[in-house]
């Protein structure tokens, strides 16, 4: 009987499982079936399988040129990975240390900040790329990618800084101060055994800041005025506009745009799950 | 170099809450000191501001005669073992123990050789390229006191360092411990609140309650002569019982109570009587006290009754208990009303708790053999016991 | 943050008086190489861009020939992003030297002093455009820009389905439809569009907006073009809730007969397909006075140069420069580089001479001769919105005509209303001053106690870890992010800001003085957004926790599999969901109505009802959500210890009791502060609503950011408007979530809990 419980259990178990998971991949499986199929015209029904498999979706996406008959994927996969890159380190370098103040010092102003910091997630950004406009042409790092970097790194500096501030609080104090009782300076504490010791948890939030880089391109498209610097979320876009729209590029693009972010998350999905909430480090 | 350690006047606020409230210790040459107390008792934080992981607000400390008090903990060169053990979690055995080493840029070969000593002395010559998530609790805390050892410190600090063992590992390592500071001949501040250590384990015990020291002294002497009610019952196990006592002339009275008091010596009327367990015997006459008893607890070699003396009113807090022989726990019963004889009574003032003296009697006498005043000094050695 | 910074507008004049820090002498773009550099911004997509690109080319070269080599940098920019860039970039002197764009956005451009006058007519020109289109380009007296091509919609006929019958009248169409096999429509129409139903209301002789700017499209014409809308519908000759998309799917796929469609159409046609462009057809029984013609909307691509801070000698030659390229481009050399190479319709009457092999152009020029130029007027853009909507409640039976076209009016007149009255700003500015005071006085007080200077003194080291981390946030987050809240005391457009003080803010809570739950007031589009956190957080949270809680079963078969492929859909943009998604749900062609047929249900109109559409915007955004919450959960259920379960056992809990007495207590410390997060992303969550439903049914699916977006750009960049509701859903947000545990404020807590459990 007992057995025949557990067997019970289990298939019911995945059968839960399973009803999720189509409605998890179905929507996917139709973006993958739309970029394998030929022509622009997607059929009514209900198996997502593509209509006459052709991969000319995607040697249009990735073969596409410029004015000046440039190979444009390339440069535009270049330019997203390095600012995606970048926007990641940047922000987690930034972040890491102030994180690191707020978990384990008390100072006058923390919680006005913290609730501060709050509070910008809080604000919709209706009005804010305007200002932002003329804060990078102050700088001069308009058309840059440094520029957007910049940008990116900042907007996604308060998550970063809750997300990491809760990793180094899951780390016990009496890891920096056996560090320092043994002879290290705070920093060298800090930089010797709390950073180690917090590498999933930064893993998670610099996988965030990369993802968001990754895939914005409002900000980019306006920041940015030569098409050898856009981004390929830009170049997405260009395939979705109202009266221009190819779906089955738009759907290759996606699926090459959303590529590297699966394999990360593939990649990191222990420390994701680990990361998220105890900062992934039980002794 | 072996160092001394020197506390003056150290007082130490946290938020809103006064911790540390004028702490003075002189801690000499390799001596074993534990500071025990209850928790909250401000303990932990002493030990911190030795170590230089909190600042005091007020006074200084020396070690080894050199000013510390504002320096980082890394200039004050000690070793610690946490509570928490606090390994390096992404460091093995091995560079854990090299941690400090490898900080003070030392020679590879002389970091290697020293870890094996290490290793050697502390039996983890198997565990060093282990990851700490996978010793077990035992040897977690071998290693953790084999890093506070590796870098030779003249100071080492102990905070609780036993208290997330099982009991017969901490059997094990108390005594390890205790054979490494003969070996290491260094000074070692121990912070506990478990009694057993603190007796075991201390060339001198300081008790400390609310951010004060109470008492100072070797443990034996502080276990038998307790300067106020409070250190009286924090030592022992089972905690001293007290009742509170009338003076009729020359005796000491309350309900189920009467003891002859030898002559000469000067109380206030009223005052509170402290009973060891382990300090009565059952007798049949000549009982300084009746008890009724409620539960009696076999140990083996012996055994604990539980009961009344007298009616509530002179009780002050919990049951009597009283020592009694093994077989005592098969012959009585709850309702067994039984004599006891005190071998020992300390008495303490019922204002200020502190300790009037303590008076010692013959089994077999009515008379008390011997009287001890108060300890005059708090850190003073040896009590003046005058013979009657 | 990232996703939602969508377009906005111009209150530049504003940050200019406000925050003259903020101006450093800004770079100018730099020429290279010697030869003078300008850009060429369009907006263009990939097949149009191509002839832009050659006609370019053929530019440089002539103008190397002449011994004056200017280099051409074009730009491609998004659609999405063309107008915020151009906003943003001009006033700054970062813009381009000229750009292309329709005229319907002229008058937008000239009233925000972003474009200055074409100048002088070259007396080369003369003949070459035709004056209707020359006009379209005149505003206030002044001509702006020069014209490139004409769009205008036209019937494209497949021969190949054609019967052998006249096809010239909406009537023939109607008797086709009795006779065409299922599934094949006699004409792809739009009709639930204002753009693509212009030409019905032009043939009854219904205009949508007069020359002063008032609504016109009321009255029997009006209402008889909609009643004949319905007709259309129900006859079956339109398919119901044509899209463009549809339009295109249908005739390429061979489902229409014809379709009416514009210039884009093209080239999506395979070359299996055969067919031909003519003009739309006709009334056959024009009302009176009309010829029955119908004669759709005409847009006029053209060029314009942006207004530009004189700076020096080098503008003069910049300027020439990009004079003399947007001549070269319009007139007839350019115009027939750009017709062959690109397709352009081209607005040059010359260039048609040579190009009689163009056989389809031709035909839609011919078309384009005969529509009519979109009204240039600056509130016309404002019609497309109430109209639109007014049509779909048609055509879903919801209204008739009059009422309809009434309400259209009355929504016209409400968001085109005049800007509140500038007020006195000094009121504001001694208030402000004050309030300042008021806090230094407080600062100095703090900052004379002495225990506080203690205090500040030990935090002295810790601010040397944070102070860059602020700083950055403050110049890139904060003051962006102020700016932008500032401009709610402000309304007007572009460089004509005016202070308003609270008008906007009182405005909005007043439901403009229409009923309080009336559609789209403030508090319905609230009560809409907190219906939509609340199910969507609900449904995160259920499923999340009911997915961890299975996956957990630590001896489930494939489980690293289960748990990597439910992860995925967080991994993919949420523009890319919400787009599969809608597509899913189209009503022909939509996965999801597919499946319900499979399974014997009937088909649903998934935006043409309050309930499905929101049922739609949900179900994508439970899609998208659910992956957070469920390894937020799966990561707190390994910290929960086992002993717990097996106490609870022997105890004789039940598996319901041992969810409900240890996984749920013990989950909520880390899940409280994800579900605060979720419900603010969620409460915030533009994308979905936009991109799915985008409001539909009659904006009733909107939320108070998606609403705050039309305000900033599709309801005429009511800019300070929309900054007022940005900052009501701010302090909505605020509010709600104060007291609740925050991601990383509350972490401590359950990291000592834990520390208790292990010990």
């Amino acid at each position: 009987m007992p057995k025949l419980r557990t067997a019970i259990t289990s298939i019911f178990t995945h059968f839960l499982i399973w009803l999720f998971l189509i409605f998890a991949l179905y929507p996917i499986l139709w973006v993958i079936a739309l970029a394998f199929s030929k022509g622009v015209v997607p059929e009514s029904r209900v198996l997502p399988v593509p209509s006459h498999f052709s991969l000319e979706h995607f040697q249009a996406v990735i073969l596409r040129t410029d004015a000046q008959g440039r190979w444009l994927f390339a440069r535009q996969l270049w330019n997203s990975t390095l600012t995606a890159t970048a926007t990641a380190f940047v922000s987690v370098l930034i972040a890491i240390p102030a994180a690191y103040a707020f978990s384990r010092f008390d100072f006058v102003g923390k919680a006005t900040t913290l609730r501060g910091l709050l509070a910008t997630q809080m604000f919709p950004g209706v009005a804010a790329s305007v200002p932002l406009y003329l804060v990078l042409d102050t700088l001069n790092l308009l058309d840059t990618l440094s520029g957007l970097v910049l940008v990116y790194a900042t907007s996604t500096l308060p998550f970063a800084l809750f997300q990491l501030r809760s990793t180094f609080d899951t780390i016990p104090r009496d890891l920096d101060e056996a560090a320092m009782v043994d002879g290290a300076s705070r920093v060298e504490a800090f930089l010797r055994v709390v950073l180690p010791v917090a590498r999933p948890g930064i893993a998670i939030t610099a996988l965030f800041a990369f993802m968001s880089a990754w895939n914005e391109f409002i900000l980019a498209a306006t920041f940015l005025s030569r098409e050898e610097h856009y981004t390929l979320p830009i170049l997405l876009q260009s395939y979705a506009t109202e009266h221009d729209a190819n779906l089955g590029h738009f759907a290759a693009g996606a699926i090459l745009v959303s590529l590297p972010v699966m394999i990360l998350f593939y990649l990191l999905q222990r420390e994701l799950v680990a990361g998220l909430t105890a900062g992934g480090v039980k002794g | 170099m072996v160092t001394s350690l020197s506390l003056v006047g150290i007082q130490k606020q946290l938020g809103k809450l006064q911790i540390l409230r004028g702490i003075d210790l002189e801690v000499e040459s390799g001596e074993f000191i534990v500071l025990v107390g209850p928790s909250g008792c401000g303990k932990s934080t002493l030990l911190r501001t030795v170590a230089g992981l909190e600042i005091p607000d007020a006074g200084r400390i020396h070690i080894g005669g050199r000013d510390v008090t504002h320096l980082p903990p890394r200039e004050r060169h000690i070793g610690m073992v946490f509570q928490s053990y606090a390994l390096y979690p992404h460091l093995t055995v091995r560079e854990n123990l090299a941690f400090a080493l490898m900080l003070r840029k030392a020679d590879p070969a002389a970091i290697e050789a020293r870890v094996r000593e290490v290793a050697s002395m502390l039996g983890l010559e198997a565990l060093l390229d282990r990851y700490p998530r996978e010793l077990s609790g035992g040897q977690r805390q071998r290693v953790a006191m084999g890093r506070a050892i590796a870098k030779r410190p003249s100071l080492f600090l102990f905070d609780e360092p036993l208290s997330n063992l099982d009991a017969a590992l901490r059997a094990e390592v108390r005594v390890e411990i205790k054979r490494l500071h003969t070996r290491l001949e260094a000074t070692m501040l121990y912070v506990t609140h478990d009694q057993v250590e603190a007796m075991t384990l201390a060339d001198r015990l300081v008790v400390l309650r609310a951010g004060k020291i109470e008492q100072v002294g070797r443990p034996l002497e502080v276990y038998a002569h307790p300067s106020n009610r409070f250190v009286a019952s924090f030592l022992g196990s089972p905690s001293m019982n007290f009742l509170k006592v009338k003076r009729q002339g020359e005796r000491l009275v309350a309900p189920g109570l009467s003891i002859e008091m030898p002559e000469g010596i000067e109380t206030p009327k009223e005052f509170l009587l402290g009973v060891r367990p382990h300090d009565v015997e059952r007798v049949d006459k000549n009982a300084h006290l009746r008890m009724e008893i409620d539960v009696i607890e076999a140990m083996g070699f012996e055994s604990y009754a539980y009961g009344e003396v007298g009616e509530d009113p002179s009780r002050v807090a919990g049951p009597f208990v009283a020592r009694l022989g093994c077989e005592d726990a098969q012959r009585l019963r709850r309702g067994d009303r039984i004599g006891l004889f005190a071998k020992r009574i300390h008495l303490f003032d019922l204002g200020d708790e502190r300790s009037l003296g303590c008076i010692e009697f013959h089994p077999r006498s009515i008379q008390p053999v011997a009287y001890s005043r108060p300890l005059a000094s708090l850190s003073e050695a040896g009590a003046m016991e005058k013979p009657l | 943050m990232l996703i939602s910074t969508l377009l906005q507008r111009r209150f530049l004049s504003l940050v200019l008086h406000m925050a003259p820090f903020l101006f450093v002498a800004s770079g100018r773009i730099q020429a290279q190489e010697g030869a003078l550099t300008i850009f060429l911004w369009h907006a263009y997509g990939e097949g149009e861009a191509r002839g832009l690109e050659a006609a370019v080319k053929a530019f440089q070269a002539r103008a190397q020939e002449e011994g004056r080599p200017i280099r051409v940098e074009i730009t491609p920019v998004p659609f999405g992003a063309y107008a915020s860039k151009l906003q943003a970039a001009i006033p700054t002197g970062k813009g381009p030297d000229l750009f292309i764009d329709a005229h319907d956005r002229l008058a937008f451009y000239v009233e925000s002093e972003l474009i200055r006058p074409f100048g002088a007519w070259p007396p080369e020109l003369d003949g070459e455009f035709d004056p209707l289109h020359l006009n379209a380009l005149r505003w206030k007296g002044v001509l702006w820009g020069l014209p490139l091509s004409i769009k205008c919609l036209v019937l494209y006929l497949n021969r190949k389905l054609a019967p052998p019958v006249p096809l010239e009248t909406l009537e023939d169409f109607e008797a086709l439809a009795t006779r065409l096999p299922k599934g094949i429509w006699p004409l792809a129409w739009e009709i639930s569009s204002t753009y693509g139903s212009a030409a019905l209301f032009h043939a009854y002789g219904a205009r949508h907006i007069d020359e002063a700017g008032h609504f016109t499209l009321l009255g029997p014409a009006a209402e008889a073009a909609l009643f004949r809308m319905q007709a259309l519908l129900a006859k079956g000759v339109v398919p119901p809730e044509g899209s463009g998309e549809l339009v295109r799917n249908l005739f390429a796929s061979g489902r229409a007969v014809a379709a009416v469609s514009g210039p884009w159409l093209a080239p999506d046609l395979g070359p299996e397909l055969e067919w031909e462009v003519r003009p739309l057809p006709r009334l056959r029984e024009p009302p009176k006075g009309q010829s029955g013609a119908m004669t759709p909307f005409a847009t006029v691509e053209a060029v314009f140069f942006p207004s530009r801070i004189p700076q020096g000698k080098e503008d003069k030659a910049r300027e020439q420069a990009a004079r003399a390229l947007a001549i070269f481009l319009a007139a007839s050399e350019g115009a027939r580089i750009r017709a062959l190479r690109g397709g352009h319709i081209v607005a040059s009457e010359r260039a048609w001479k040579g190009l009689e092999g163009l056989e389809r152009e031709r035909a839609f020029r011919e078309a384009a001769r005969q529509a009519i130029p979109m009204p240039t007027h600056p509130l016309m853009s404002r019609v497309f919105g109430p109209v639109d909507r007014a049509i779909r409640k048609v055509l879903r039976g919801e209204l008739e005509p009059g009422p309809a076209l009434i309400e259209a009016s009355h929504r016209f007149a409400d968001e085109t209303r005049p800007p509140p009255p500038p007020r006195d700003p000094r009121f504001a500015i001694v208030l402000l001053t004050s309030l300042l005071l008021v806090l230094l006085f407080f600062a100095t007080r703090r900052l004379l106690d002495p225990q506080f200077r203690v205090t500040l003194l030990r935090s002295l080291p810790a601010y040397a870890w944070v102070a860059h981390a602020l700083i950055a946030i403050f110049l890139l987050v904060v003051l962006p992010l102020g700016v932008g809240a500032l401009t709610s005391f402000f309304a007007g457009q572009g460089r004509n800001l005016h202070y308003v003080g609270l008008a906007n803010y009182i405005d909005i809570l007043t439901a403009r003085g229409q009923g309080l739950f009336s559609r789209g007031s403030f508090y319905l589009v609230l009560g809409v957004t907190i219906l939509w956190t609340i199910l969507n957080v609900t449904l995160h949270v259920v499923i999340g926790v009911s997915l961890a809680l299975l996956l957990s079963r630590s001896r489930l078969f494939l489980r690293p599999i289960y748990r990597v492929l439910l992860i995925l859909p967080w991994a993919i943009p949420n523009y890319v969901t919400a787009l599969t998604w809608k597509g899913m749900f189209h009503r022909q062609y939509g996965a999801v109505n597919a499946i319900l047929s499979a399974i014997g249900f009937e088909p649903v109109s998934w935006f043409a009802r309050f309930s499905t559409a929101f049922t739609a915007n949900l179900i994508t955004n439970v899609w998208l959500g659910f992956p957070f919450m469920m390894v937020v959960t799966l990561g707190a259920l390994t910290s929960i210890p086992k002993d717990l379960y097996e106490a609870a056992e022997v105890d004789g809990a039940t598996p319901w009791d041992c969810f409900w007495r240890i996984t749920v207590p013990m989950l909520r410390p880390a899940l409280l502060p994800a579900i605060t997060m979720g419900a603010v992303w969620t409460f915030n969550m533009f994308n979905v609503v936009f991109l799915v439903s985008a409001g539909e049914p009659d904006g009733s699916t909107e939320i108070l950011v998606s609403e705050a977006y039309r305000w900033a750009f599709t309801r005429g960049n009511q800019i300070g408007y929309a900054a007022a509701y940005s900052v009501l859903i701010f302090v909505v947000l605020f509010l709600s979530t104060r007291g609740l545990p925050i991601f990383g404020m509350q972490q401590k807590n359950l990291g000592e809990k834990k520390g208790v459990a292990h010990a």
